[in-house]
């Protein structure tokens, strides 16, 4: 079966009243303002601190600027990269193609500050003046190269599951297998693309590491400037608000984007398109650039690190603390997955399944805004109400600090943070699932919830994989709400980095930041194995 | 299956709760320490050898620390916080995070002028931020005071550390309330007039300097002692700016009771070890900073420049000026 495209999805029945009382718009719609539910701290702040910002006037025209151009550079680049490899891997044939299918999605377990202090040592050490990394040219590669994975994941998944019939009929049209792709494959998988773009411009938005390495003096950056340094936690808020209308304002154009047009590929798998078959130099090509490409960014750091691992440990530098944050971080990255995940399709699912209505589907958008904040905005934002239920428990039952002081603050950070992530996967694999199907597993009898256990969540693997995928490796390298919210004796392999790197002790950073590389490729791994037993092409 | 599916989640997260929750804390102190990445500080060690007490670290940078105790409040299990910087002392004191703590011990060990009027914070080392030059390059007595930094003869001279620094936006603040916002301004004005190359880290203008990127920078005494350890020969050293002045600029690594601690005699046990003449040797040696009781006392790295005058500290006129200090560096066009 090959590709439907449904104008406008499917038509708003006619039961008011019903529609009120409907559980899976009110539990969509109560799930998304819990999770954005904390934010509110931050436009609050221009309200019980009204001035604070104008103190900081001056760092507002540069921060503007910067974080634009930043947003236009990473956009294009992560666009042009993530859809290009995407597009090489699902439509053409060539000699290590199946490997380099997944090895293209390695960098995504390259934390970006890792990344960037090799960039920096690569340069200084290779002395190129023209390879400037401190400059927004540099920051806008060095994000590409790690956040374009995001556009390459759900591009590739589109294509794949648009599937062939529709090629074939547009090269029956005569055009070119080229024209046809650029045609018709691309614009098709507009929304998988521009979602990804979205995330990759998200994560670049709430990055503090990278672009303090880097002198980047973008919004995040501002916020740690009046925070940390002025100690004024209201203009830092304020400056969040900010950030947040960024973002909404991207969400805003990705919709924009997406255009009103659902598309909804088959039921059954897809099949594949006849690949175009690559030879010569066009072969050499095709492997040799993916390669650099990995070489570049996973190969040569991970050397690197060892190179340094090796001489930390000769130096008697490895501190035996790393067992411990390696299993914390496991634990936490592998819960989760559970927890963001569990949310995402709740939410997604929730907003299919229910009367469609603006309120879901704007409860559900503002769920997602968390993405792009810095997390230690986003843990400040958890704390403050967090704390307070704990302290009015406490002086009912006298139970102590059961959430903040526990890892159940940290899980609500992590929902709050990386929702947009599982969501996004989740979402545009619903998509594809024609809502036929729905109607028909519900004529037979089956309520929702096994619809969504029994036909949704198989088909949909593929894009359950992507998200956990992506929840996992994120976990993995986060650092400022693990910092602030982790319990006593908590500490992750992030944390490990981030003491060393933040006195510039590379040598000691590189066991824990290799660890973190290494256990970010397990679930890569995982993705292969699994996805491979499902025949996709 | 997904109600299930949802319990059997709920189940395990209460299990990493109890997993992680469990495996820190008990019955010892715990502190809350900005001095977490300086490595493992053998102070600690030793006092939780012959106390026999069960000490729990708990690192962070001071601004996370503060949002943690502010929200923790009575119910936190820290009962002590440690700073890298006088400023966030203060700020915690502030916010009423801290109590004081009366100790004849304490009082004899840490000069008046580096702990708190009050008694909620004692400093426990001390760290110069300073004019460095490299030794090949610059003669000595080319740069003697921070405002010769701003000479054209530095111009594409000169590496800087991002004004994102906290050590950054404390010294300016300092000057501020020392100088005055014209002066100070007009420093600044004429530093970035010689269009620095601003850099990550005090690391990263250190070897700036060995390696021939500039001439002059503005870093912590200590990473320059942590240089000299590993190379002898590292081409870089520091001038004691403002000898003829006020003196060169200071900050303090120190120590406070958390208000809400339920074990006040074991906590002032803890300042008092901490803050002897000879744990506070011992932490200065670890990381190259002077000890707040005899300050030329440190390593050889260091007192091989010889001995300097210090700037008194100032920490409530530094913290009053801290906004002013971040504003003024943004319009100047320290990034």
């Amino acid at each position: 079966m090959g590709l439907t495209a449904v104008a406008r999805g499917h038509k708003p029945r006619r039961h008011r009243l019903a529609s009120l009382y409907d559980r899976w718009t009110f539990l969509t719609i109560a799930l998304a303002l819990l999770v954005a539910g904390p934010l509110v701290a931050l436009p609050a702040s221009f309200v019980t601190a009204p001035g604070a910002l104008a103190d900081f006037s001056a760092l507002l025209p540069g921060a503007a600027q910067a974080t634009v151009v930043l947003l236009l550079g990473v956009g294009a680049g992560t666009l042009v990269l993530g859809t290009g490899l995407a597009a090489l891997i699902a439509f053409c044939e060539f000699p290590g193609r199946r490997w380099l299918e997944w090895g293209l999605v390695l960098p995504l377990a390259m934390p970006g500050y890792v990344f960037t202090l090799f960039a920096l040592g690569l340069s200084d050490r290779l002395g190129w003046s023209w390879l400037d990394v401190r400059s927004t040219a540099g920051a806008t590669a060095v994000f590409t190269l790690v956040l374009y994975p995001y556009v390459y994941l759900l591009a590739r998944s589109a294509f794949l599951a648009q599937g062939g019939d529709l090629l074939e009929a547009a090269r029956g049209l005569g055009l070119s297998r080229g024209r046809a792709i650029v045609k018709v494959a691309i614009p098709l998988a507009r929304p998988a693309i521009v979602g990804g773009v979205a995330l990759a411009l998200m994560e670049s938005l709430a990055d503090f590491g990278t672009v303090n390495l880097l002198g980047l003096q973008t919004f995040t950056n501002a916020i740690y400037k009046v925070w940390y340094g002025a100690f004024d936690r209201d203009a830092a808020l304020q400056l969040g608000t900010l950030l947040v209308s960024v973002t909404l304002t991207l969400l805003l154009l990705e919709r924009l984007m997406r255009g009103r047009a659902r598309y909804a590929g088959g039921g059954s798998p897809a099949r594949a398109p006849e690949p175009v078959r690559l030879r010569g130099v066009a072969a050499v090509a095709a492997v040799a650039g993916p390669l650099a490409l990995i070489g570049l960014v996973v190969l040569a750091p991970l050397a690197q690190l060892s190179v340094w691992s090796a001489q930390a440990i000769g130096n008697g530098t490895l501190a035996p603390e790393f067992a411990t944050a390696a299993r914390n971080s496991l634990l936490l990255a592998g819960m989760s997955i559970a927890l963001v995940l569990g949310a995402a399709v709740l939410l997604a699912y929730g907003r299919r399944s229910g009367r469609p209505s603006r309120v879901s589907r704007e409860a559900v958008g503002l769920a997602t805004i968390g993405y792009g904040l810095p997390g230690s905005v986003v843990a400040v934002a958890v704390i403050v109400p967090l704390g307070w239920i704990d302290h009015r428990l406490d002086d009912v039952a006298g139970v102590g600090l059961l959430l903040t002081g526990t890892v159940i603050a940290l899980f609500a950070a992590y929902v709050v943070r990386f929702l947009a992530l599982a969501f996004q996967s989740v979402d545009s694999g619903l998509a594809r699932v024609p809502r036929s199907l729905d109607e028909a597993a519900r004529g037979l009898g089956s309520d929702r919830i096994d619809v969504l256990a029994r036909v949704h969540v198989p088909l949909i693997s593929t894009a359950l994989l992507t998200g956990a995928l992506l929840v996992f490796t994120e976990v993995m390298k986060e650092l400022p709400a693990t910092l602030l919210l982790r319990p006593l004796g908590g500490d992750t392999l992030a944390i490990a980095v981030w003491r060393a790197t933040s006195e510039s002790l590379y040598e000691t950073a590189a066991m824990p930041a290799l660890l973190i590389v290494l256990v970010g490729l397990l679930p890569v791994a995982l993705l292969i194995r699994l996805s491979r037993r499902v025949p996709q092409r | 299956m997904l109600g299930s599916s949802l319990g059997l989640i709920v189940l395990a997260d209460a299990f990493v709760g109890v997993v992680l929750a469990t495996s820190g804390g008990g019955d010892g102190l715990t502190i809350y320490t900005a001095r977490s990445h300086y490595g493992d500080e053998r102070p600690f060690d030793t006092f939780a050898a012959d106390t026999g007490d069960d000490l729990t670290l708990f690192g962070g940078s001071a601004p996370e620390l503060f949002e943690r105790l502010s929200s923790e409040g009575d119910q936190t299990e820290a009962d002590l916080l440690v700073t890298v910087d006088a400023a966030n002392l203060w700020r915690a004191e502030q916010a009423g995070l801290l109590m004081p703590l009366r100790s004849a011990a304490v009082e004899r060990n840490v000069p008046a002028d580096l702990r708190d009027p009050d008694g909620e914070w004692f400093g426990i080392t001390t760290r110069a931020r300073t004019i460095m030059r490299s030794t090949e390059r610059v003669e000595e007595g080319e740069a003697s005071t921070y405002a010769d930094l701003g000479d054209p003869r530095w111009r594409d001279r000169l590496c800087l550390r991002s004004g994102t620094s906290e050590y950054n936006v404390s010294f300016v603040a300092d000057r501020i309330a020392k100088d005055g916002e014209a002066e100070t301004r007009e420093m600044l004005e004429r530093w970035m007039a010689n269009d620095p190359e601003i850099l990550g880290s005090d690391v990263d203008v250190l070897n700036a300097i060995a390696d021939g990127d500039c001439d002059v920078g503005f870093t912590n005494s200590y990473y320059l002692g942590r240089e000299l350890e590993e190379d002898p020969d590292f081409p870089v050293a520091p001038v004691w700016a403002d000898q003829d002045g006020r003196g060169t600029h200071v900050n303090l690594s120190g120590i406070g009771v958390v208000a809400a601690t339920d074990d006040r005699e074991g906590a002032r046990e803890l300042v008092e070890y901490l803050t002897s003449p000879e744990q506070q040797r011992t932490f200065a040696a670890n990381n190259h900073e002077f000890p707040v009781g005899d300050p030329a006392d440190t390593t050889e790295e260091i007192t091989q420049f010889g001995e300097f005058k210090r700037d008194p500290i100032d920490v409530a006129g530094a913290g009053a000026q801290l906004e002013t200090a971040v504003q003024m560096m943004s319009e100047v066009g320290w990034d």
